[in-house]
């Protein structure tokens, strides 16, 4: 009975954490948009962008500061003005935002995930 | 996401401290490891203290352990409490605006109350049920459930921990 009891405290988490930080992102719908970068943020936890796109100003979730910069997207790719293409999943609840899997910048694709 | 304007908590965000905190690349990971540190001490130090009150390990006296434990497990606190005072400042507005960190303070709270109940009842009568004789019995139900509450508290405080990267 103490086992189990112990087991079973110890389980709960484990079931609790299968939630995922991507989950709010709707990925079976994938958009591809090119844009302006109307502001920015290198910023923890994600960095973030808003982003003009043909129609819709959107707000883009990028990867932590410390991810891009090993990846090659450093502060200064970043800056408001530079035109950009990104590809992302929209939020299932918040319709202005969205998740990028990846974005293509100078010429450059750099992997967000 | 961005540092919302108004009010103390928007004047905390974007005070120089918060701005580091989010802008700084590898300071919000340093701050982020020595909570976890701090959460893997008290943790560790309180799991065996609650087990023994559970009834495990018998041979050893609650009172010696607690006396090992306890310091540790108060001593947590100076690396927890200064980390995750750092984490809210970088995200003030979204941390009071949750429900899961308004929940993760009650439970820590609740925690606190647990404790200070068994040591001011059940731990004042230590030297009669965790003397050597009586310690072939389990211990008093008020200990054991002292033990268990913590037990699911400290899981559940950790757990929406987690989870406020989540919400």
């Amino acid at each position: 009975m103490k086992k189990l009891l112990v087991a079973g405290i110890f389980a709960l988490p484990v079931a609790v954490s299968a939630h995922h930080g991507w989950s709010e992102y709707d990925t079976s719908k994938a958009l591809k948009l090119t844009g302006k970068i109307v502001e920015s943020g290198y910023e923890h936890l994600h960095g973030h962008i808003r982003f003009a796109a043909p129609g819709k100003t959107w707000a883009v979730v990028l990867a932590p500061p410390s991810r891009m910069e090993r990846r090659g997207l450093d502060k200064g790719m970043l800056k408001p003005g530079a035109i950009a293409t990104v590809e992302s999943y929209p939020n299932r609840d918040k319709p202005e935002e969205m998740r990028a899997e990846r974005i293509i910048i100078n010429g450059k694709t750099v992997e967000l995930r | 996401m961005s540092p919302a304007p108004g009010g103390a908590l928007g004047a905390l965000e974007a005070s120089g401290l918060g701005q580091a905190m989010r802008q700084w690349l590898w300071l919000y990971p340093s701050v982020e490891t020595v909570h976890l540190v701090g959460i893997g001490l008290l943790f560790g130090s309180i799991v065996v203290l609650d087990l023994r009150l559970l009834g495990f390990s018998r041979n050893i006296s609650a009172r010696t352990l607690a006396k090992h434990v306890l310091p540790w497990t108060a001593g947590s606190f100076l690396l927890i409490i200064p980390s995750g005072l750092l984490m809210f400042t970088a995200h003030a507005t979204e941390f009071i605006d949750s429900p899961v960190f308004a929940l993760k303070m009650g439970l820590i709270m609740a925690a606190g109350v647990n404790a200070a109940l068994f040591h001011t009842i059940t731990f004042r009568t230590a030297d009669v049920w965790d003397s050597e004789d009586m310690r072939k019995l389990p211990p008093p139900i008020s200990a054991r459930i002292a033990g268990a509450v913590s037990l699911l508290l400290w899981i559940s405080v950790i757990a929406c921990g987690r989870l406020l990267a989540y919400f």
